[in-house]
This record gives structure tokens, C-alpha cells and sequence, in this order.
């Protein structure tokens, strides 16, 4: 480098430090400087580079109004012309890490080493793994500094040309490539190796990394609505009001099962949303139909667009849920509601 | 599914999707009067019904229809 690093951070609003949940509809700006985390970014690139400005954008801003976002933050890496972009971490908020990607991706489209920092279930992997170069972080902001610090070795890694190890080995999230490299043992040997390991119970380590995600095949169309039966379902947080059941705000484990039967609408006065990774104030206050449209659907059944409603809805939190929970939660609401012979699912994700 | 943002169930596999307005209220609109509010969740629900009829064979979006009012900013 002919010329002292520059380095562009993102932030959400949080960390950027406009405001917490009611600033998700904040738009892009800037702010000169390091904000928030990155002084402590700051602190892990030395005196090799600065952080010259920071881009901040409401969480909601960035996932709903994604084109403007996209052109105001490219606007802003023109003008700023940075040599590195580092996006975050977001940890395990998933419209953050979608951010971080977007912004990542608008960087690497104007040759900016980009590096960004999440949960290895992120959203934002989910969407663009093979895309970005993100450090594999844990679920919340307690491992800020650590990962700030191994954001900045990556980023100076790829900047120098330095070639990148194994996600494994240089902590960063797998993007899903393989690439050949001269072993010194025969492929039999390393398979029968890895086989004495596991009958001894010792470590080893496949080489075959397996996807997590199922291609599910669509399921046949129903035939049509108006002789279906139709089952409601909602990760929206949606409890009876005061949370019997004591449904958690984030990384639920459980579905519960509420009673449809005498209720035309749901209303704040029974009903309530726990949902932790979103404002609720309108679900809370307003309408909590919003997050599961029982009045709508009670009104087309009354007009004979549908057949009838499953008299039980199924509520969980859709908020850092591992993807496993989120799959042997859905086989057994599906299960229910295969055999009750309900024809067809609405379901809400907020 | 309806959900306020397609990108993650379209990326993630989810076949019939449908686009609802935001997260914090995906079937309708509190910006709106009450009246044309539940006339946008009935075509959101109704987009939904109609994509459970429609066959697909990979994750796919459906638009609520393009009578709907202009979203609103908060």
C-alpha cells in the first residue's frame, strides 16, 4: 500500500448508536470516524490503518427497503473510496447479517476487501455464503472485541494477498468451496484412519462437510381453497396475554398449541407477541392480527373461500432458532396437521 | 409463508412465499384507515390461498395483488 489503509465500518442502528429497535427504519448515513464498536476496531488495526467513517442504517431499513439502502451505502464507499470494508459482527441477528452481506457484497462489486462477522446460522450466510468472508462468531455481542480483532486480521490477510487458509483453521465462516490441494496420503488411507479414530472414540475430523439445509420438495397444490381446510401457524411470538407458557423471546425450542375455537379476531386484550427480535409495540397495542391473520381468515371462511380453519394454532418465536429446533418443530406441527387432514398451511414469519 | 422479507425464505428453500408489508406487521398496515388495512390483509391472505392452488417447483414469490396501496413509511 502506497497510501495509509482507509477502512469503512457498518453498523446497525444500535451499535451505530441512533436508537434501538424504533430507529429499524432509520436510512443509510454516515457518520465521520470510528462509532461504537469500532473504536475497539480501531484498537485491533493499529496504526496499519483507520477507520475513516462509519455507514449506519436501520436494521429494517436495510432488509425491506434493500435497493435504496444498497444505493445510498454504494453511494457513500464512491465517495469514501475505502481500502477495506469491515460490516458489523452482527452475531445472530439475522436482518444485521443480512445488511452486513449486502454492504459486503457492494464493497467486493468496487474491488474493497470486504469482511464481515456472524453466527455461522445467520441469515446472512444462509443468503450469501459462498458470497462474503465473514468471521464465524458466537450469538451475542459478548465476543465484540475478540471478533473485532479477527475481522481485522482477515481483512489485512486478504488485502496483502496473503492466500486464506481453511475456514476451520483461519476462523472464518466455510463459504462452501473445495479446493484441491497435494495430500500426503492416499485417500484409503485417510478413510481408514478416520475409522480406527472413531471405533477408538478419538477426535476426527470429516472431509466431507454435509449442507444444512433440506431441499423440501413443494408439496401439491390443494385443489382449491374453498373446499380446504386450512391450519394456521406463526413465529411471531404470539401468546394468550401474560405467556402461560412462558414462550421465549429468542432461540425457542418449543412450539405451543392455542385454541382457535369462539375467537373471531385476536385481540390485545387476550393476546400478546414475546417475540424479542422485533418492535411489538403495534402487535401489542394495535393488532395482533397482524402477525397471524385470524380476522381475515375467519371473515373468508364466513364468505366460503375456505372450507374451515383447524380449530388449534401453533405459536413459536422465529428469532436465532437453530435450524434444528426449527426443523423438528415443523415436522411435528406438520405431522398434526397431515393428520387431521388440513389441506393447506399459513404461516407467518416476522 | 408470508413474511416482510422473501430474500431469506427465497435463499433458504421455502417454496410458496408470499410478500407481506413489515416485519413488525406483515398482514396489513396501521398506517392505513381501518377499512382499506383489512382490505390489504384479505388480499395478502388471499394471495396466500391462491398460491397454495398454484403448483410450483421451487421456492417461489408470490406478489399480493398490484392494486395494493402504496406502503407507507414509518
Amino acid at each position: 500500500m502506497d497510501h495509509p489503509i482507509r477502512v469503512v465500518h457498518y453498523l446497525n442502528q444500535f451499535f451505530g448508536g441512533i436508537g434501538a429497535e424504533e430507529q429499524a427504519y432509520a436510512p443509510v448515513q454516515f457518520k465521520d470516524g470510528a462509532v461504537g464498536p469500532g473504536r475497539a476496531l480501531q484498537a485491533a488495526l493499529g496504526d496499519e490503518a483507520t477507520v475513516v467513517g462509519t455507514i449506519v442504517s436501520g436494521d429494517n431499513y436495510f432488509t425491506e427497503e434493500t435497493e435504496s439502502a444498497k444505493a445510498a451505502a454504494g453511494e457513500l464507499l464512491d465517495q469514501l473510496k475505502p481500502d477495506v470494508m469491515i460490516a458489523g459482527p452482527a452475531f445472530d441477528a439475522g436482518r444485521y447479517g443480512l445488511a452486513c452481506a449486502e454492504v459486503c457484497r457492494l464493497a467486493q462489486d468496487r474491488g474493497i476487501t470486504a469482511v464481515t462477522g456472524m453466527y455461522a446460522d445467520n441469515a446472512g450466510v444462509l443468503t450469501y455464503r459462498s458470497e462474503m468472508l465473514a468471521v464465524s462468531t458466537g450469538i451475542d455481542a459478548s465476543e465484540m472485541a475478540p471478533s473485532l480483532q479477527k475481522m481485522a486480521r482477515l481483512a489485512m490477510k486478504v488485502l496483502h494477498g496473503d492466500e486464506l487458509g481453511p475456514a476451520s483453521v483461519e476462523g472464518y465462516v466455510p463459504r462452501g468451496f473445495r479446493r484441491p490441494i497435494a495430500h500426503g496420503h492416499f485417500g484409503y488411507e485417510r478413510a481408514v484412519g478416520m475409522l480406527t479414530a472413531r471405533l477408538a472414540g478419538n477426535p476426527h475430523e470429516s472431509e466431507m462437510l454435509i449442507s444444512n439445509y433440506d431441499v423440501v420438495p413443494p408439496a401439491t397444490p390443494i385443489g382449491g381453497a374453498e373446499n380446504a381446510v386450512i391450519g394456521l401457524v406463526s413465529s411471531g411470538g404470539l401468546v394468550p396475554r401474560g405467556n402461560p407458557d412462558h414462550l421465549v423471546g429468542a432461540h425457542s425450542e418449543h412450539f405451543y398449541r392455542y385454541p382457535l375455537d369462539g375467537f373471531d379476531s385476536l385481540s390485545v386484550e387476550h393476546w400478546e407477541s414475546v417475540h424479542g427480535g422485533f418492535g411489538t409495540l403495534i402487535l401489542n397495542t394495535k393488532d395482533p392480527n397482524y402477525a397471524m391473520p385470524l380476522r381475515t381468515v375467519r371473515h373468508l371462511e364466513r364468505q366460503g373461500a375456505i372450507k374451515s380453519v383447524y380449530p388449534t394454532f401453533f405459536s413459536t418465536t422465529g428469532n436465532g432458532t437453530a435450524v434444528s429446533s426449527a426443523r423438528r418443530m415443523g415436522g411435528e406441527i406438520a405431522a398434526e396437521l397431515a393428520e387431521n387432514h388440513v389441506d393447506g398451511v399459513l404461516l407467518v414469519a416476522t | 409463508m408470508m413474511t416482510a422479507m422473501p430474500a431469506i425464505p427465497l435463499s433458504v428453500g421455502a417454496n410458496r412465499i408470499i410478500r407481506g408489508v413489515r416485519v413488525p406487521h406483515v398482514c396489513g398496515d396501521p398506517a392505513l384507515s381501518e377499512d382499506r388495512d383489512r382490505e390489504l390483509s384479505e388480499r395478502i391472505v388471499r394471495t396466500a390461498l391462491g398460491a397454495l392452488a398454484t403448483p410450483v417447483t421451487e421456492p417461489t414469490l408470490f406478489e399480493p395483488s398490484q392494486s395494493a396501496p402504496e406502503k407507507v413509511t414509518a
